[in-house]
């Protein structure tokens, strides 16, 4: 059960991923670069987690998950930057 | 190390949150509401994630987390299907 779990929240960061990818190549507001990216890191998460066995070092596939949410507050502060200078 | 990184994950997922409601608050921007309703999904997903391996290990939190971390997502999905322009 938690394998097709994971392999169904990968599935569906790749999508929302694919998704803001979109929306910067319309918009070409970095924000969406920010969040493309952090949802195909939290894809690979899940997909790490589903193909990883070694409880040892498990605990490096849950960084990619931090790396992605530190994408998002990058990403989201500089919009805010951004907003405030222009 | 490991309590650091799953800590760390629960602290930054609860801090996007906040962000993402705050953004909302502003402008009320529907992307943003189904972006903040996934990231608190996203955010008891890691927190149950802390509780799980960290502080009560003889539980197995697993498939209820997972479930949790799937509902966020498919929030979000709904609303980038439906509700972004």
């Amino acid at each position: 059960m938690k394998l097709f779990l994971w392999g169904a929240l990968a599935m569906a960061s790749t999508v929302a991923g694919l998704y803001f990818w979109r929306f910067w190549k319309e918009s070409r507001d970095r924000l969406f670069v920010f969040f493309s990216a952090a949802f195909c890191v939290l894809a690979l998460n899940w997909l790490g987690l589903a193909v990883t066995d070694e409880p040892e070092t498990r605990h490096w596939v849950y960084a990619l998950r931090l790396v992605a949410f530190v994408l998002i507050i990058v990403g989201i502060v500089d919009k805010n930057r951004r907003g405030r200078a222009g | 190390m490991a309590e650091a990184v799953y800590m760390l994950c629960a602290v930054a997922s609860v801090t996007c949150a906040v962000m993402l409601l705050r953004g909302w608050a502003t402008s009320k921007a529907r992307l943003l509401f189904w972006g903040s309703l996934c990231f608190i999904g996203l955010a008891l997903n890691n927190l149950l994630l802390f509780i799980d391996l960290v502080m009560v290990p003889s539980m197995d939190l697993v498939i209820i987390r997972s479930a949790v971390a799937l509902v966020a997502m498919t929030t979000l999905l709904y609303g980038l299907v439906w509700d972004s322009k």
